[in-house]
């Protein structure tokens, strides 16, 4: 049985970190997920749009939720923002009748309507839950033996649980199942479910950077040999900006990251160009040859 | 059942640095036992020296907020057995980002000139309002606030910068300038978007999850913002930001992040982040403005935002 | 050393609401609390505040239901005041800020309450408490009324009859500090810790109370210990009126609605002693669910329940593991309230001049021998705001006494004996020896044998507070310390209750005495007061002031 999706990337994989939209579209037919484009689909506003109109930001979102449901089908998305953003939105609006015809007036401006009828998922989740553990290792062409992986799980991918729920936001473990699925270790260390700063790059960017910085470094120290995360935004910090952070840090940090979709693709037997993994700013390439 | 309970101890006896170092005591717990019986239980029977705050009992004085097993938690509001079977261990510490006094009692309240930066009282509108159940229900979750010191504990923005207002303070802000009586928003608005107000917030989302009385400080936050910008306050980075991303989504329904970048920091800020774009243009990370189309059906977000423009126009700003 | 027109001992709701009203004069004020303002148990009060609002209610009947409330024992002349000013207290807290839950009208929202024939409480969800806590914490950051937030007082310095100040220990730094002032107002709340299990938070102690008898001022009424009818068995933590003022009924083992032999009209709304006589009795006849009878909810629905009793269920939940929307509460009677106190006329005043007191520390009286729910917030309220103006009236006219030299040195040499002694018997011991004795000796139904075997043990765990030594020998923030002076005065609470009980021999209100089990208005219609003006506590009597409602049966 073949699994289908609406597939929104967020648009930071659209751009910037274009790598992680590219190999999911390669992983996905692998693991027999069938994902549809959105060709609509606007900005779900990363929070920004919700701190400058809160039913600018509810009616946007179900803009994206009614293309969906016009397609009949649930959202996946490789984005952990967009995840937490959309969830909570269509949370709210599922659960106030009121709040969601105050927005189908809006969206009737343009001809559109949402009924509350889709859900949004995470990559992570559907492979997690719907794919399954074991059914991954079964895939696995070429294990991720002797690496060491710190899963940098970002804030959106578990918070808040009551509305997200897929993950416990303290001891969260579905990166490190994973992780063991396709072969590595896993690391523990103090930054795994913290914020790499991002949302703050351009209003407070030292006190960002420092947290990148800080970050990175209890992944690094902890022995890792790369970080891995499914968050596109975090990805942009900590390894975009890694530079940055280490003037901040005032130390080397050198630490690779990987996007959760391109752990999953170097085991599944992708090649570097499939993945663009020569789009990081941290070099992979020692990584890569070690395995 | 038989369960060693680890509390992290710390007596500073006036000393800034003081090494905290664990110790266990083993403890019989009942069924229905909390966290803080058993402490009260060693306190009383085992060792009088340990200190921890407590008044209630029942979660309302936010006295006994601390850390259990890694989280922020009431100590009188988790049950012992249930906790235990869950993490297999019980260990105590005090909340992070506070000053500790000694073994789990920290300095758990803002001083009281960090407190005033809030205005922390209702400043009467000159002419009677009355408030009604939706009034009421507006500004409902921020008054469950036991200032218990939690949502501060977890907060990755004062983590930091300890010169964040933080969230228990900008939930309490939003107590008053969601209140239809209050008669000073702007100029509450326009203090709390000043340097580490609303806008130092990383929306980490720690606050909301971690507490235990459901007060959504992030919730708060968003609203402060949304509020502060319908004053028109937006001459700050944060506002600047936000603004920026509506714009992006109004010309091509999506994210524009050279666009973003330029009027968020402005011409000369932007023009220093070119040799850093450079090496990002080498990993073809550096988005391109002039290259980026527009979604499909824009003309359906112009029009959903134009009609929303025209809502809020209508809406007036007390 | 520092000096205060006014100082305030006690940061709950009487407290800060005196404070307030004495700054808006002009007076320069501080609050002393032991915890931080917000943390007193006021914060705990969860059902609500009576005040006659609505166009067909009014004060008089508040008053009437206050003054039968009370079995006829409460001063009908304060009470009046009390009843009277409500509506006023209520509408000035609004404007303050107060969030008070609104009807479908939009007027403040009132529900009944037990012993009440209106339904005139008044509240915010069913955390009524918290809410006017804080706000009256907000208030005093307006007014700008300084705070000693975790100051312990150890001693009021009183002489020649003349309040002076007080010595208080700083928790953070152990050390002792000399507060001089022109008037000072207990406002320190109840003694719930006095007994074993009780709905009080651990801070009640009763410290107010214990000071003021000791600095001369009488304490009224103490026999007169309100047992709450819904608590929790283990803890003893509160379930509010609320619950039953919303329609729960209270349920045997056989599942009767058993209120209706005990007070076939009011039920499970009758007033406080009366369903907890009634609980008790079911109990000691063997129809209890292991020494509870039942509160159930379940029929008040899910929606009912998550709207009006949010706290209730997660206290439930968290503290009994039952959820009310599925299962019945087993609850018992508990102790809950004082309506004794420090003696003080209608302004507060105590017969010590310059010293005042409000609040559940306190006694005017307008509870009598028996408290109506929602009386108490109002009560702290109302004359919380009366001694902060009557204050006001006595610092204008009198000229500062001065503060004695000896003082702080008496209170550190105390404290530094304490320190040192190095064998001995903790104070824990102790306590947990007055709390078993008013447990076993001093409970819903008393009997003079069993009152005088309590008054033993406490009179011997007396004998023992010279012996009591420290684990801690520290200075920062040393709990243990701070138990020793309460301990102190949990022994000399636990030992004006029970004189106080010993002497009344008659049954009213929450006391009821086994060899007598009727109200005797020809003898007892009299306030006892205790003094400790010698080495041994006497007893004296006070009047009860009737004006307008004469003494007949109470039904319900």
């Amino acid at each position: 049985m073949s699994l289908k999706f609406a597939y929104y990337p967020g648009c930071a994989s659209k751009e910037i970190t274009r790598e992680s939209s590219d190999t999911t579209l390669k992983v996905a037919p692998l693991l027999d997920i069938e994902l549809k484009e959105m060709p609509k689909a606007n900005c779900c506003g990363a929070g920004l749009l919700k701190d400058y109109d809160y039913k600018l930001h509810l009616a946007m979102n179900a803009r994206i939720f009614a293309e969906a449901e016009g397609m009949g089908l649930d959202i996946m998305t490789i984005c952990s923002t967009c995840l937490m953003v959309m969830s909570t939105a269509n949370s709210e609006l599922k659960n106030d009748e009121k709040l969601l015809a105050e927005t189908n007036e809006l969206l009737g401006e343009a001809g559109l309507t949402y009924k509350g009828t889709i859900d949004i998922k995470h990559f992570l989740w559907v492979v997690m839950k719907e794919v399954g553990a074991e059914k991954l290792k079964g895939l696995v062409k070429r294990p991720l033996k002797g690496i060491r992986l710190a899963s940098f799980y970002g804030c959106h991918t578990l918070r808040p649980s009551s509305v997200l729920g897929f993950d416990d936001p303290l001891n969260p473990t579905s990166m490190e199942e994973i992780t063991a699925a396709l072969g590595a270790e896993s690391v523990d260390y103090d930054g795994r479910t913290k914020c790499c700063g991002f949302q703050a790059d351009l209003v407070t960017e030292e006190v960002a950077l420092a947290m990148t910085a800080k970050r990175l470094l209890s992944a690094k120290d902890s022995g890792a040999h790369s970080v891995v995360t499914p968050c596109p935004f975090c990805h942009i910090n900590l390894d975009s900006y890694q530079s940055k952070a280490e003037r901040v840090a005032g130390r080397k940090i050198d630490i690779p990251v990987l996007h959760f979709t391109q752990a999953l693709g170097i085991a599944l037997g992708l090649s570097s160009k499939d993945m663009g993994l020569d789009r990081h700013m941290v070099p992979l390439q020692d990584l890569l040859d070690s395995i | 059942m038989e369960i060693t309970v680890k509390v992290k101890r710390c007596n500073p006896q006036g000393n800034a640095d003081c090494k905290p170092s664990w110790q266990s005591y083993d403890i019989k717990a009942e069924v229905g036992m909390s966290v803080l019986e058993v402490l009260l239980d060693v306190i009383a029977g085992v060792d009088p020296s340990l200190v921890c705050r407590r008044s209630c009992r029942s979660a309302i004085c936010g006295s006994c907020a601390m850390k259990i097993n890694g989280r922020p938690l009431l100590a009188c509001d988790t049950q012992i057995i249930e906790e235990y079977e869950k993490a297999g261990r019980i260990e105590l510490e005090p909340l992070d980002n506070h000053r500790v006094i000694k073994d789990l009692a920290v300095f758990q309240e803002p001083p009281w000139d960090e407190f005033d930066k809030i205005i922390p009282y209702l400043n009467e509108k000159d002419k009677d309002v009355a408030m009604t159940a939706e009034d009421e229900h507006a500004i409902d979750a921020s008054q469950k606030c036991i200032m218990c010191g939690s949502c501060n504990s977890v907060c990755n923005a004062l983590e930091m910068e300890k010169n964040y207002l933080g969230p228990a303070a900008l939930a309490k802000a939003w107590r008053f300038v969601g209140d239809v009586r209050e008669g000073k928003k702007e100029k509450r608005l326009d203090r709390l978007s000043q340097e580490h107000g609303i806008w130092d917030c990383v929306r980490c989302v720690h606050c909301t999850e971690y507490c235990p009385k459901d007060v959504a400080p992030l919730s708060a936050i968003e609203r402060l913002r949304d509020k502060a910008m319908a004053y028109g306050i937006d001459d700050n980075h944060g506002a600047k930001h936000s603004t920026a991303m509506v714009d992006s989504i109004r010309r091509v329904g999506r994210l524009d992040e050279a666009a973003m970048t330029f009027k968020t920091l402005g011409l000369l800020r932007s023009i220093g982040m070119i040799p850093f774009g450079m090496k990002m243009e080498m990993h073809g990370k550096m988005p391109h403005p002039v290259v980026l189309p527009a979604i499909d059906g824009i003309d359906e977000v112009r029009k959903i935002m134009d009609k929303r423009e025209e809502e809020k126009k209508k809406e007036e700003l007390d | 050393m520092v000096f205060h027109d006014v100082l305030i001992i006690g940061g709950g709701l009487a407290g800060l609401r005196a404070a307030i009203e004495a700054s808006k004069n002009g007076l320069n004020v501080a609050v002393i609390s032991k915890v931080y303002p917000v943390r007193s148990h006021s914060v705990a009060a969860q059902g609500g505040i009576n005040a006659a609002l609505k166009s067909n209610d009014n004060w008089e009947d508040h008053a009437y239901d206050t003054v039968k409330g009370s079995d006829y024992l409460g001063d009908q002349d304060a009470i009046e005041i009390m009843c009277k000013e409500a509506p006023e207290d209520i509408r000035e807290l609004e404007r303050m800020g107060a969030v008070f839950s609104r009807d479908a009208d939009g007027d403040i929202a009132q529900r009944p309450f037990g012993g009440a024939g209106f339904p005139r409480t008044c509240y915010l969800a069913d955390r009524t408490g918290h809410g006017l806590l804080h706000l009256m914490f907000e208030q005093i950051r307006k007014y700008e009324v300084t705070v000693y937030p975790e100051w312990f007082v150890t001693d009021l310095i009183v002489e020649d009859n003349i309040a002076r100040g007080a010595i208080a220990l700083e928790m953070l730094t152990g050390r002792f500090h000399r507060l001089h002032a022109g008037a000072l107002i207990m406002a320190t709340g109840g003694y719930g810790r006095v007994f074993g299990i009780t709905t009080n938070a651990l801070t009640n102690t009763g410290d107010g109370m214990g000071l003021a008898l000791r600095a001369g001022a009488p304490l009224m009424d103490m026999e007169f210990v309100q047992f709450h009818p819904t608590t929790l068995k283990r803890t003893g933590i509160l379930i509010t009126e609320a619950a039953r003022g919303e329609g729960g009924y209270l349920l045997n083992s056989k599942g009767e609605r058993f209120m209706k032999s005990y007070a076939p009209n009011a039920m499970e709304l009758a007033s406080r002693d009366v369903v907890s006589r009634a609980e008790q009795t079911e109990i000691n006849e063997g129809r209890d669910i292991n020494g509870c009878v039942y509160l159930d909810l379940r029929h008040l629905g899910r929606e009912k329940i998550l709207e009006r009793l949010p706290q209730i269920r997660d206290i439930s939940i968290s503290f009994a593991g039952v959820d009310p929307i599925e299962e019945p509460i087993p609850i018992r009677p508990g102790m809950h309230y004082s309506m004794g106190g420090i003696m003080t006329d209608k302004d507060g005043k105590t017969p010590v001049e310059g010293l005042f007191a409000a609040g559940e520390s306190a006694c005017v009286s307008v509870h009598g021998a028996n408290r109506l729910g929602g009386n108490s917030l109002l009560e702290t309220i109302v004359f919380g705001r009366r001694a902060g103006q009557s204050v006001t009236e006595y610092c204008s006219g009198s000229k500062v006494a001065a503060f004695p030299k000896s003082a702080l040195q008496d209170a550190t040499r105390k404290a530094a004996m304490i320190f040192e002694r190095d064998a001995g018997v903790k104070s824990s011991e102790l306590l947990e020896r007055v709390n078993s004795a008013m447990m076993e000796c001093c409970g819903v139904f008393r009997t003079e044998e069993k009152m005088k075997e309590g008054l033993d043990r406490v009179r011997a765990v007396r004998e023992d507070l010279p012996k009591v030594t420290l684990t801690d020998k520290g200075n920062v923030f040393n709990m243990e310390l701070a138990g020793v002076y309460e301990l102190e005065h949990i022994v000399d609470l636990a030992e004006s209750i029970l004189l106080g009980a010993i002497h009344r021999k008659e049954s009213r209100g929450s006391h009821t005495r086994l060899e007598y089990p009727k109200r005797d208005d020809k003898d007892w219609m009299k306030h006892t007061l205790i003094y400790k003006d010698g080495p041994e506590m006497r007893i004296d009597h006070k009047d009860v002031t009737v004006t307008r409602f004469e003494p007949k049966e109470r039904k319900y």
